[in-house]
């Protein structure tokens, strides 16, 4: 699904921040890139994405076996790759409805499928948000505009169910939620695990992996991940910390 | 006189002019309109209130006044107002009955052409003049005194209530290049209430030069939208003079969408305690287009209420202006009035003059005025594409969630959506090029 080989990337002025990233993800597998601040967590991220601003100097990203880094930022969404945002963007103005109807709908196009008229979209919305067991509060709103920190997290999970990516990125979708927001997150994020789908938890923090039990776990530091293992990685993570890699 | 050059062509065709069937205080009225625009002459830089309008494509060409029959066919379907309404259709400066309805006007109502009212009620064409006309400083409404010949006139009667909104189309058809001056009259009487919908539009490289004088009397309301929708290569000056009476409400919107050049006077003094003032706009220009939006607001009477908004889409080498004025006087205590303009330039090569200003000399007052220039948001750009939405319909849609914005004052909702289609139609005549 997604082959990570010696990825370098730096950001506009000039700094390396990563240094040869090796990663493997099959379909079906959640894998968990944990790492201190500043280890590359966010860039690793923002590459696989497109986001401006950054620069591969060498290695290569392989999704299904095409040239990731290749496509525009809306064509790996087409071709099946999402991004929950650290931070997602508040776009004022833009109807959230009006939003994934428009995003959904570029996606079937992209796959040669018929587009849904309103009726057909609200019928797919109503699926889902009882798959994920939330409320329609956020639809009539716009994308993200006053939401709370929770809801921004809600409405990148829901973004994600109604868009059924083959290939999620889920960026720090943990930080900044209390405890029954991130339950919800993370129901969500199980609910969407698939033998098709793949995804890709970045966290600074093991408490996502007590709700959402990864195939693997990553150590990213200094830009390179410099250690691999199973659930029980996360766990001795939390009790010894990233000292033992900090400068690795 | 001392005919200056650009005058001359209209000052020429003035005085060959076939007027002989007019009463003769509007004849007058004319000729000391005409004195004071060969007098003034066309406004120039010099004068802060015309600064940032390049004036060259009305001085390039001549304009002659000409207005057509009213007979040439239109297929008004783009931009009729959905819904029933009380239509009147004017047609290269000149009312189309074939294309108006009126419809059933209740008690109390009175709407007609501009022509037809002189012959029927001669004293509201000679309110629809004001003593600015001769003396003032906005040469191209002394202009168009001079040569109106048609136009509308809405009149309620006190307490009247119009249920159906007001639908003026201003149509131009294709031809050699000539000006058509229209003069309005709208007089709401006290309490009574009315929906005016304007859209100007059509062909050709016409100088369209329309004045309307608006009274709103005691508790009166008006909601007042006008569309410039004219072709690129067209030439379009607005003034509009309101007096807004106590605890009257006007609501007034423009969307600037045509135009090679044009400009939009809004003149509104808020006369009577409690009146309240919602002035708001917005402007997509491409191209080589130039849009200027000037407010002047005064507030002349206690307790009165000004909202303003106008919002500024400029791509390729366009340029918009905003002049806003508010001037508060000394007996206008616990006035609460502010206004914003807010750009988004597309390109590097588009531009953006505002100006906001602000005079009070009361001392109990809430006001306030701001501008920003900005680009679009490039977060926001690319949060839209991850999820698989094309660069073009992103910026499309980031463009529209921009502009849009202002309507929200507009009301019924059928006004709303009317100007909103429009909005999206100028976005789907494709995306800016140049960057």
């Amino acid at each position: 699904m997604l082959e990570i080989r010696n990825l370098h990337a730096r950001i506009a002025d000039g700094r390396e921040i990563l240094n040869g990233v090796e990663l493997v993800v099959g379909a079906g597998e959640v894998h968990a890139i944990m790492g201190p601040n500043g280890s590359g967590k966010s860039t690793l991220a923002g590459v696989l994405s497109g986001r401006p601003g950054y620069e591969v100097t060498e290695g290569s990203v392989l999704y299904q076996g095409q040239d990731l880094l290749a496509l525009s930022p809306d064509a790996r969404a087409r071709a099946g790759v999402f991004l929950a945002f650290q931070y997602p963007v508040e776009i004022p103005g833009v109807n959230n409805m009006y939003f994934l109807r428009a995003a959904l709908n570029s996606l079937r196009r992209a796959r040669g499928a018929n587009e849904l008229d309103a009726g057909q979209f609200l019928k797919a919305v109503r699926a889902k948000l009882k798959l994920l067991e939330i409320g329609d509060d956020l639809l009539q709103r716009a994308v993200n505009a006053g939401f709370s920190g929770g809801e921004k997290k809600r409405n990148e999970i829901f973004q994600m169910a109604m868009l059924e990516p083959k290939l999620a990125i889920l960026d720090e979708t943990d930080s900044g939620l209390d405890i029954d927001a991130l339950k919800l997150v993370a129901g969500g994020i199980n609910k969407l695990r698939a033998p098709d789908r793949a995804m890709v938890l970045i966290t600074h923090y093991q408490r996502l992996l007590d709700y959402v039990v990864p195939d693997r776990v990553h150590v990213l530091s200094g830009g390179r991940i410099v250690k691999s293992g199973d659930k029980t990685l996360a766990a001795e993570l939390e009790r010894h910390g990233y000292a033992a890699y900090e400068a690795a | 006189m001392i005919v200056k050059a650009e005058t001359a062509p209209y000052v020429e065709a003035f005085a060959q002019r076939d007027g002989t069937d007019e009463p003769h205080w509007l004849a007058a009225r004319r000729a000391a309109a005409l004195a004071n625009f060969g007098d003034k002459g066309f406004p120039t830089r010099r004068q802060e209130a015309w600064r940032f309008t390049d004036l060259r494509p009305l001085q390039r060409a001549a304009f002659p006044p000409v207005s057509g029959d009213g007979s040439a066919p239109f297929a008004l379907d783009a931009y009729r107002c959905p819904g029933a309404t009380h239509r009147l259709v004017l047609v290269d400066g000149k009312v189309a009955p074939a294309l108006s309805d009126l419809g059933a006007l209740p008690e109390g109502a009175f709407l007609a052409s501009t022509a037809e009212t002189l012959a029927e009620a001669p004293d509201l064409v000679a309110a629809a003049l004001e003593e600015s006309d001769a003396q003032g400083n906005q040469p191209f409404a002394s202009l168009n005194a001079a040569f109106f010949t048609d136009g509308f006139v809405l009149a309620l009667e006190p307490e009247t209530v119009l249920e159906r909104p007001i639908e003026i189309l201003h149509l131009t058809s294709a031809g050699a290049p000539r000006s058509h001056h229209v003069r309005n009259l709208v007089r709401l009487g006290t309490g009574s209430r009315a929906v005016l919908l304007e859209t100007y539009a059509g062909a050709g490289a016409h100088w369209t030069n329309s004045v309307t004088a608006l009274h709103l009397r005691e508790g009166a309301a008006l909601h007042h939208a006008r569309l410039q929708d004219e072709s690129a290569e067209a030439l379009h000056f607005a003034v509009n003079r309101a007096h807004v009476g106590r605890q009257a409400r006007y609501r007034s919107f423009v969307l600037t969408l045509g135009g090679r050049l044009s400009r939009q006077d809004m003149l509104v003094r808020l006369d009577g305690e409690g009146a309240e003032l919602a002035l708001d706009g917005a402007y997509l220009l491409r191209g080589e287009q130039e849009a200027t939006n000037a407010t002047f607001v005064d507030h002349a009477a206690p307790g009165c209420t000004t909202r303003e908004l106008f919002k500024g889409v400029v791509a390729d080498r366009a340029h918009g202006v905003f002049l806003g004025s508010i001037s508060v006087r000394p007996e206008a205590q616990k006035t609460d009035a502010h206004q914003l303009n807010k750009n988004l330039l597309l390109s590097r090569r588009a531009t953006v003059d505002t100006k906001p200003e602000l005079e009070i000399l009361a001392d109990d007052v809430k006001c306030s005025h701001g501008a920003t220039v900005g680009d679009l948001d490039e977060a926001a750009l690319f949060y839209l594409r991850t999820r698989g939405i094309a660069e073009g319909e992103a910026r499309r849609m980031l463009i529209e969630a921009f502009a849009a914005d202002a309507l929200e004052r507009v009301e019924p909702a059928a006004l709303r959506a009317y100007l909103a289609h429009h909005l999206q139609a100028w976005l789907g005549r494709g995306e800016e090029g140049g960057r």
